[in-house]
């Protein structure tokens, strides 16, 4: 008989097995759930900013279609605004690409008219219409017929745009907002303290 | 005994640099995430914006260089290239981001006037900063481009001349490369002429209007002769009637009759009251340069220097708007009578060095304008103008060289006249209760008597052009 090989089988008690399992189990849990809700925290910064980057671009949007307007018209819900442009480029189908089709995707020479009085730049017979409007979770583009998405989130974007006439001005303003996937409440307050905000003058409706 | 020392390892050292890799994993692809769309957010909407500032720069270039074609004529276009009659400059850098603007300018139409209708096309090109990359939001959904579709970059090749050329006109298509990272946009702004007679009295400093049984009211030539309707919205005319607008630069304003249109002064007093239909605005400044003789008018003719005694002219030709028969005259005390050659519309310019104390009468189908040096000091019957026309008989009053000098002109009573002034150096006087057609710009206005004044809203559109305005604003977009 020897005491040889008791001596080299080691091993934990129940008592230490139960504990240590307990432990590691709470170190992992607390380790994936950390991880679960740092993975979640990273994504909705991450959905923050992409969503505010479209923010950007609905203001640009607008802005650019803003200057170069004749007028603006906005809903009364203020979701849904319409700019009258001039006819910059000819295109197929206009009076000239009838006549000469190689003048289609050419810039079109002004023509001045007087009218009671005052005088009016035109480009071409008649105008483009672009229209911003909300569509589910994206904002549309819609010029001529053409739709664009120009920016699609499920945050729920909302552009709101104002348009101001003065007696010698005209301008819009617009404030872009999202629900940032951080709040889980859906707070209105979390709504607005995204709010980008921009103003573009009609550069055809000038003081003076 | 001896107990062997086991060789228990742990793992916890794993376990938690496996853990710290994985949240720096994470981390990492989050970060690489927002500094991408940083990279958009301050490179590419930075350099977007930059562009249509610098493109809209270029436009003030080529504007300042139109307003000197009335201002400094010498000087108007100096450094620009001319080809036929389009002008361009060279791309000009400026700003931190060096920023580059080139323009061209070319007049695109002459109205009835003569004067030139500019069109300027200005580019902007603003370098991309950061990473050379479309941003992670091109793609809005499967078939939609975000950035890209609107801010339209430059990586390698200029978009612009390989899909429309250099002039956006589908010549001269090529591939070319750029130096760097771009953004160029495109504007095309018009620029028109002022005239001089947007208004049917227009006065620096001091209005000291008509008397209480006179008014101030408009009518447009267009829609037949003049007649008091601004009181009848029935009336056909009624919409022409109420642009007997007054704008006076100080604050001085003193009135007894009526003024159907609106009032504007400098910091003055005026309140509503039943002697002015229209609004009233105390907070109007404005400023009118002095006024220098046109550079653009062809040589004089021999023919006509002196107005004494009865002087008829009969010029050579009939002439046009923008070259009319011009006469260089040291004094004009006669009377001159102006005839239509044949059945032609005339045009005259007579540049009148001295004083002018005599007559003139303007056949119908005549067109004169009158630049004087000195004073004007006439009755309102020695100002005939057949055709009733205001536009007709334009008068200019060149501004002294001396500040301190003054020019004044004095028309006295009896009689009625149609005609146009614009004289922002002149004090004008006008005394009695003449009935006037026309228009006028002065330095001061004073009447002493009961003399009405009738706006031919036609005036609006004709004149010698006194300065430029941007009116029309397009951005190609392309």
């Amino acid at each position: 008989m020897t005491f040889k090989s008791l001596q080299k089988t080691a091993g934990f008690t129940l008592a230490e097995m139960l504990v240590s399992v307990g432990v590691a189990s709470i170190v992992l849990a607390a380790a994936v759930a950390s991880s679960v809700s740092l993975q979640k925290s990273f994504s909705a910064a991450d959905n923050y900013f992409a969503t505010h980057m479209q923010q950007v671009r609905i203001v640009d949007y607008l802005s650019r279609d803003v200057n170069r307007g004749l007028s603006v018209t906005t809903s009364l819900d203020r979701q849904t605004v319409s700019i009258s442009v001039p006819n910059y480029i000819i295109q197929a189908g206009d009076s000239e690409a009838m006549t000469n089709p190689s003048l289609i995707g050419t810039p079109r020479t002004p023509t001045v008219a007087y009218t009671s009085g005052s005088l009016q730049i035109n480009y071409g017979a008649s105008t483009s219409t672009v229209v911003y409007s909300l569509n589910n979770s994206s904002i549309l583009r819609t010029e001529n017929g053409a739709v664009t998405t120009i920016a699609s989130s499920t945050d729920q974007l909302i552009p709101q745009t104002t348009d101001v006439e003065l007696a010698n001005t005209e301008y819009t303003s617009t404030a872009v907002t999202f629900m940032p996937t951080f709040t889980m409440s859906g707070s209105p307050a979390a709504r607005t303290g995204t709010s980008l905000y921009g103003t573009a003058y009609l550069r055809n409706k000038r003081r003076g | 005994m001896r107990i062997k020392q086991g060789s228990d390892s742990g793992s916890a050292l794993i376990c938690v640099l496996g853990t710290i890799l994985v949240l720096s994993l994470i981390a990492g692809n989050v970060l690489f995430n927002c500094i991408t769309r940083y990279n958009a957010a301050s490179g590419q909407v930075r350099g977007w914006k930059e562009s249509l500032y610098a493109a809209e720069a270029g436009g003030d270039l080529a504007y300042a260089e139109i307003r000197k074609t009335v201002f400094d004529p010498t000087h108007a276009f100096s450094g620009w290239t001319n080809s036929g009659a389009v002008y361009s400059n060279s791309p000009a850098t400026f700003g931190r981001d060096n920023l580059t603007t080139s323009a061209t300018v070319d007049p695109f139409y002459y109205d009835s006037s003569g004067n030139a209708w500019y069109r300027i096309r200005a580019k902007g090109v603003a370098p991309v900063l950061g990473l050379t990359r479309v941003t992670m939001d091109d793609r809005v959904d499967p078939g939609t481009r975000g950035d890209s579709l609107l801010r339209k970059i430059d990586f390698k090749y200029d978009h612009f001349i390989a899909a429309y050329g250099p002039n956006g006109d589908n010549s001269g298509k090529a591939i070319v490369s750029v130096s760097r990272p771009q953004i160029a946009r495109r504007v095309e702004l018009i620029a028109a002429p002022v005239t001089p007679f947007e208004s049917p009295i227009k006065v620096l400093t001091s209005f000291y209007g008509p008397g209480s049984a006179a008014l101030i009211d408009s009518y447009n030539s267009k829609n037949g002769p003049y007649y008091f309707g601004a009181d009848n919205p029935s009336d056909p005319h009624y919409s022409d009637s109420h642009s007997g607008d007054v704008s006076v630069g100080g604050a001085s304003f003193d009135l007894g009759g009526d003024i159907w249109g609106n009032v504007t002064t400098n910091g003055g007093n005026v309140t509503p009251n039943t002697r002015i239909h229209g609004t009233i605005d105390n907070n109007v400044p404005f400023t009118i340069p002095p006024y220098v003789m046109p550079s653009n008018l062809p040589p004089p003719s021999p023919s006509l220097t002196k107005i004494t005694g009865n002087v008829t002219l009969t010029p050579s030709t009939a002439g046009s708007s923008g070259n009319p028969n011009f006469y260089l005259v040291s004094s004009f005390s006669g009377k001159l009578t102006i005839d239509q050659v044949g059945t032609a519309e005339t045009y005259v310019a007579i540049h009148v060095t001295g004083d002018i104390t005599g007559s003139i009468d303007v056949k119908p189908n005549v067109h004169v304008k009158i630049y004087f040096d000195g004073n004007v000091s006439v009755k309102a019957q020695d100002i005939v103008n057949e055709s009733g026309l205001a536009g007709n008989l334009q008068f200019y009053g060149i501004s002294p060289t001396d500040p301190t000098a003054t020019q004044s002109i004095d028309i006295a009573s009896p009689g009625n006249f149609s005609a146009t002034f614009y004289a922002p150096s002149a004090d004008f006087h006008i005394n009695g209760n003449p009935d006037v057609t026309g228009a006028i710009v002065c330095k001061t206005f004073y009447e002493n008597g009961n003399a009405s004044w009738h706006y031919d809203r036609a005036l609006a559109a004709e004149g010698e052009r006194i300065d430029y305005r941007i009116v029309s604003y397009v951005e190609d977009m392309r």
